[in-house]
């Protein structure tokens, strides 16, 4: 593993983008989203302190993309490598979930794989949390340790890089006359910030703590009335599973090209009410508390017995975008009241 | 690795056969070498239109050709009702676990099927019959809405009866056409007698409803929940436990099943809907 040290963070994007085509975070109002990277400048580029609003699943899965075209066959060929700046510790964690699902399995995702394959990862620490993050409460700690090729420390007069891939090693070394070496106080510097960043964690989500597993008060609570209660504030809009990293259902339909077939692959939502509906109109969760005890049920139970990890990497970002003000995090704290109650008077 | 999980192999229609009002039987040849176990389903794409997923109705022992009965439920079973002999289509499959056969060997094997439910029995059928001496007996309890409903009528009134091994009881939901078996839910037909229960696999397959009524049938008569096998209808679309459309509690009922026994699945909230 190697280590240097850059005052620039142009000085890394540009060598980058030389031999990719390289996707930054940029910021947009007040939240980061995905951009090309513009070489010349005129789009500056900033360190996101927090994850960018743009689950990273879309470069892997794509919102729309062609799954298959007949008679002539489609080929996963065409995709080319490429780069992205900007991802944190929840988006890597988020990877190894959707690895599970498209890439671990006996039935392999190939369009996957392939961008799997092609994408080089330079993730970065969180500088400081988001007030929806609750990453600790499922294991994060907000700066990555493995699943990236470089890592991007932010300390106060530049940047430490960090290879975590033999890809990453082999840029590192093969550009070493751009970057400088790091002494160890820079490296205290940066320990640091990553412990400071660790207690910042803690304290915002130390309400929020539970004691009991999520999969037991999730599964203990399939007679609960929170989830109509909380289905009375969303409005169905979907955001929560489209912007949600982990969240990978999708729906499958055929269109007709000038001279041939094809069958499409798009992002579906559990949420929406059509989702698990049958040709003849049965459906098993007309109703919207159904559909959201649903989600969580994936989430935190049905998706850990299948696979042995949570779908979901406390990123908050379903919480950021739920303009019915629905919050993930107060209602496993209710789930979780409840459960206790019920087994206080048992 | 190559190989990509949403293409189709090519197919045509071959021949069409009208087994009710509102189902036919489509005579499927892939251009491909193509085989599935009994109980497996495929995703039968109409080109440029969409796909949905069917169990084949034919004896998984005929791997020139396969037999897909579709009811005229939606918008893609109705466009395939609109096909003419020759029509090309797309399949994707086999996907699921189809029924466990050899599990089955020893034993009574009780069958209770409904409606457009008898086109996933039939394979089942024909495969039990090849090996008929492997079973103690194979009993079926058959319902449909009318005499005209019922699909497969030629054999089913006919040459399947006549089995040794096998002992088929009919009952429609209203008499018509001079008809003189039993009138009523297919329940009605169902009696603790038929089978000796603590060695009989009960297979069922209908619609929801029927499946219902029969599985708490089946209980009253002391079967054991891992000795029942449900046929689960979910919205199955991709075929491989990825989309999340089809998820029944835990499972991706068209990777996990479609075949489940009650045992299984019980314990979840609105399986039947």
């Amino acid at each position: 593993m190697e280590a240097v040290f850059t005052s620039k963070l142009k000085t890394l994007l540009d060598a980058v983008a030389e031999k990719f085509l390289l996707y930054v975070s940029s910021k947009n109002e007040d939240h980061y989203i995905y951009n090309k990277y513009d070489q010349s400048g005129k789009r500056s580029v900033e360190f996101n302190a927090i994850r960018p609003c743009a689950p990273l699943k879309e470069f892997l899965f794509p919102v729309r993309e062609l799954a298959a075209t007949y008679p002539k066959e489609l080929k996963a060929d065409d995709i080319k490598p490429f780069a992205v700046f900007g991802l944190k510790e929840c988006d890597l964690r988020s990877i190894e979930i959707l690895d599970k699902v498209f890439a671990d399995e006996d039935f392999k995702d190939q369009f996957y794989i392939k961008r799997r394959e092609n994408m080089f990862i330079i993730s970065s620490d969180c500088s400081e949390p988001g007030e929806t993050c609750f990453c600790n409460l499922f294991g994060g700690q907000g700066f990555p340790q493995m699943g990236f090729d470089l890592n991007v420390s932010k300390i106060r007069d530049g940047f430490i890089i960090e290879s975590g891939s033999q890809n990453g090693n082999d840029f590192l070394i093969n550009h070493s006359q751009l970057f400088g070496d790091v002494p160890d106080t820079l490296l205290s510097e940066r320990d640091g910030n990553r412990a400071a960043l660790q207690n910042q964690l803690e304290q915002n989500n130390q309400k929020l703590k539970i004691d009991a597993e999520f999969k037991e008060i999730v599964e203990n609570a399939q007679n609960s009335e929170v989830f109509d209660a909380e289905a009375a504030n969303c409005i169905e809009c979907q955001a929560c599973t489209r912007i949600c990293p982990t969240c990978h259902c999708f729906y499958l339909y055929d269109t007709t090209q000038q001279d041939y077939f094809a069958k499409m692959k798009m992002w579906d939502s559990c949420m929406r009410f059509g989702y698990a509906s049958m040709a003849g109109g049965a459906n098993p969760r007309k109703v919207l508390g159904d559909r959201m005890k649903h989600r969580l049920l994936h989430k935190f139970v049905y998706f850990l017995e299948r696979y042995g990890v949570n779908m979901c990497v406390g990123c908050g970002r379903c919480i950021d975008t739920d303009i019915g003000g629905v919050d993930l995090r107060e209602i496993l704290k209710k789930l979780n009241e409840e459960d206790t109650k019920t087994k206080t008077v048992k | 690795m190559n190989k990509n999980l949403y293409q189709p192999i090519n197919g045509r229609i071959v021949d069409i056969i009208d087994e009710s009002p509102l189902i036919k039987s489509f005579v499927v040849v892939p251009d491909e070498e193509f085989s599935f176990k009994t109980g497996q389903f495929v995703e039968l794409t109409l080109p440029g239109e969409g796909e949905a997923p069917f169990t084949p109705s034919s004896s998984p022992a005929d791997e020139e050709k396969m037999e897909i009965t579709i009811m005229k439920a939606g918008r893609v079973t109705g466009l395939l009702h609109q096909c003419d002999k020759g029509q090309k289509v797309g399949i994707r499959g086999p996907y699921g676990n189809g029924y466990p056969v050899d599990d089955f060997t020893g034993k009574e094997v009780y069958i209770i099927g409904g409606g457009v439910g008898l086109a996933p029995i039939r394979s089942l059928f024909l495969t039990l019959v090849d090996r008929i001496k492997d079973f103690k007996s194979v009993t079926c309890r058959f319902g449909a809405k009318t005499q005209d409903d019922f699909i497969y009528k030629n054999t089913l009134f006919g040459s399947w009866q006549k089995i040794d091994g096998v002992e088929i009881k009919l009952s429609v939901d209203q008499a018509s056409n001079g008809w003189d078996g039993n009138v009523g839910v297919v329940t009605t037909i169902l009696d603790p007698s038929d089978v000796d229960i603590k060695n009989t696999v009960a297979i069922v397959c209908g619609p929801p409803i029927m499946m219902k009524y029969v599985t708490f049938k089946l209980l009253e008569f002391n079967f054991e929940p891992k000795d029942i096998y449900l046929s689960m209808e979910k919205n199955m679309s991709c075929g491989f436990g990825k989309c999340g459309h089809c998820m029944l509690g835990k499972y991706y009922v068209c990777k996990d099943g479609p075949v489940f026994t009650y045992e299984q699945i019980k314990d979840y909230p609105k399986i039947w809907e």
